[in-house]
């Protein structure tokens, strides 16, 4: 008898500790992960400056020509001074401007950026800030182009085909 | 000690074993099931207070669209925070190393894990506790649509922080209705455990009661049967056990009332042929004297085994009278020295036996049946013991008490609780004693006709310090006659 009150007060206490142990009201919880994040239009030249090293994304207030030339020699020119003052650096040499983008003859959508600089000695961040900001300029043209690959054909020759780093 | 024992019998008795039980068991219950539903609705108190503040957070962004412009500005920046405060809610707005904070002046509520999750590139959230407050912050990435159908983090992070103090009322109304019902349902158990204690105990205590009853000697002691169950059989059971003992004590009652009756009539029919002999003996005693040899020694044995057994039936005649419960007593006022120097003197024994009577002590008892038990007494100490015989008398003021004894060889161990049977024989070799064997008995019967409410006579025998036979007789100085009563 004695057994099986004690049994009895034993199951009773740890459902009381249990309650207690998880507690009452709202307690910390860690991170809850939902869906990818909400996404928007955005009205703008896209290019790709440098920050800290890393290809970011800037966008312009929208100008007249959408082009990737025009956007091409808005990167040429570098950042701008709010820009500037937020960290923002380019790798793109200045004398990238005049430059020509033509839609490449061999697979279909792959660019050509033409550009009287020498090709070779662009820094390899140089190169994926020309790529990723001429394939999203393209794109803003004509939604039907899909290029994914740009080659830059300067006066020492071309590099690439190359993909945007940035997906 | 003892209430130590009594609070350990009331604590180990049925009521508080059905008390803890049933309240034990209305406890784990109700606390398995409103922690059970305590939980479950916290669960979804908190779950749709979560998506409802995403869902909303979520559309309020979808408003900030199309963005213009990259990197934003620091108004810009606030601009957005500002459009995401509500009443219950703050923005915190971050872009690299710009950061903005709308409506609250906590320092940073936004933890490192959120934050990582968010650079991450998915719409996060997490409670924390805020400066002891429960707050939800939510954090997503604004994306950009890339015009070739894929997205882009922009690198802005929205953070909305929203106070959860109204969902943990909520959360607290619902505990504390969990406590109230917890209450409640105890206390019912108890009440519950207290109404089935009482259905069980009660017939136990009658059944305590009815046994308690019958064990007194009423056998007429029956139990009420209510319902069907175990306790009903165990009522049942003792029912039939009573009735069955009541019919054999009965029985028993009425053949020994018929023995009696019958010893009471056999006496009787034997005192009239008996005086005609004794009439024939008288005679044959004056002749013995002159009748030659056998024939005078034969007349005079039948003269005295006639006188014996006239003794004799005029024993069990009165015995009878005891049984029958007829025997009444005659009650005087009565100086109880006078009445045993009397009776000594009249038996011609005033010279043999020391006696040391208080005077002066009057008690109101029947004298002729004091007069038979001292006589009785002393007569047997002459008889069977051995002589000083002395006879005590001193009172107190309820009781009366006369003591005979011998410096004889005393009463044998195995005799003592035999004594006062109706012919016993202590030498069962000695057949024949000059006594009728009811002596003692007719004299115990005497002692124990006097009463007076609880105060009973008695006559006790035992064994004195210096050997020898001692007789104690007690009586009530003021003796109530209450009829034949046994």
């Amino acid at each position: 008898m004695t057994g099986r009150r004690t049994g009895r007060a034993l199951l009773a206490s740890g459902l009381l500790l249990t309650l207690v142990a998880a507690g009452c009201g709202v307690r910390p919880s860690g991170v809850i992960t939902g869906r990818p994040p909400i996404s928007g239009p955005a009205q703008g030249t896209w290019l790709y400056l440098l920050a800290q090293g890393e290809l970011v994304l800037v966008l312009r207030p929208v100008n007249a020509d959408p082009s990737p030339t025009a956007a091409l020699s808005l990167l040429a020119a570098g950042p701008q001074e709010n820009e500037r003052a937020q960290g923002f650096t380019s790798d793109v040499p200045a004398g990238l401007d005049p430059v020509t983008v033509t839609a490449g003859a061999g697979r279909s959508g792959d660019l050509t950026v033409r550009a009287n600089i020498a090709a070779q000695a662009l820094s390899a961040r140089a190169v994926d800030q020309i790529i990723c900001t001429s394939v999203a300029a393209a794109a803003q043209v004509s939604a039907a182009n899909t290029a994914t690959t740009v080659t830059i054909v300067g006066s020492d020759g071309a590099r690439g085909p190359r993909a945007c780093p940035i997906r | 000690m003892t209430l130590w024992r009594r609070v350990g019998a009331w604590v180990s008795g049925l009521r508080v074993r059905l008390v803890l039980a049933f309240a034990l068991l209305g406890v784990t219950t109700t606390v398995a099931v409103a922690s059970g539903s305590y939980f479950q609705a916290r669960t979804v108190i908190l779950q749709q207070a979560q998506d409802a503040a995403v869902t909303s957070l979520t559309d309020q962004l979808t408003k900030v669209y199309p963005i213009v412009q990259l990197p934003p500005t620091q108004d810009d920046l606030e601009l957005l925070a500002q459009r995401l405060s509500d009443r219950e809610s703050f923005a915190v707005v971050v872009y690299r190393d710009m950061r903005t904070q709308s409506g609250s002046k906590l320092a940073d509520p936004l933890t490192p894990e959120l934050r990582q999750e968010v650079r991450d590139g998915r719409i996060a959230w997490q409670r924390v506790s805020l400066a002891g407050e429960p707050a939800l912050l939510i954090g997503t990435q604004l994306a950009l649509d890339s015009p070739d159908g894929t997205s882009r983090p922009s690198g802005v992070e929205v953070y909305s922080v929203r106070s959860l103090v109204p969902e943990q009322q909520s959360i607290d109304q619902l505990a504390s209705r969990a406590w109230l019902t917890g209450g409640l349902s105890l206390l019912l158990a108890v009440l519950l455990a207290l109404l089935s204690a009482r259905g069980v105990l009660r017939p136990v205590r009658d059944l305590s009661q009815a046994a308690r009853r019958l064990g007194e000697g009423d056998l007429s002691t029956r139990l009420t049967i209510r319902g069907a169950d175990e306790l009903a059989d165990v009522a049942r059971t003792f029912n039939d056990t009573a009735g069955t003992l009541e019919r054999q004590v009965g029985e028993l009652r009425r053949l020994e009332s018929d023995a009696r009756r019958f010893v009471a009539d056999v006496s009787h029919e034997l005192r009239t042929p008996l005086a005609a002999m004794t009439a024939v003996t008288d005679v044959l005693d004056e002749e013995a004297e002159h009748l030659p040899g056998d024939a005078g020694r034969a007349a005079r044995l039948v003269s005295q085994e006639t006188q014996n057994l006239t003794q004799l039936v005029n024993d069990l005649i009165e015995i009878s009278r005891f049984d029958s419960g007829t025997a009444r007593l005659a009650l005087d006022d009565v100086d109880v020295a006078a009445a045993v120097t009397a009776t000594l003197r009249i038996r011609g024994w005033l010279d043999r036996v020391r006696t040391e009577l208080a005077p002066g002590i009057v008690a109101r008892l029947d004298p002729r049946r004091l007069d038979v038990i001292v006589a009785n007494l002393v007569g047997n100490a002459f008889r069977h013991g051995a002589e000083p015989v002395s006879v005590r008398l001193s009172a107190d003021q309820d009781w009366v008490t006369i003591e005979v004894a011998d410096r004889g060889p005393g009463l044998d161990p195995e005799v003592l609780p035999h004594v006062f049977d109706r012919l016993y024989k202590a030498d069962t070799a000695r057949t024949r004693s000059e006594g009728s064997g009811l002596g003692l008995a007719i004299s115990w019967e005497n002692a124990r006709l006097h009463r007076d409410g609880d105060r009973r006579g008695s006559l006790v025998a035992g064994n004195g310090h210096h050997g020898g036979a001692v007789f104690t007789l007690r009586l009530p100085r003021e003796t109530v006659d209450t009829g034949g009563a046994r």
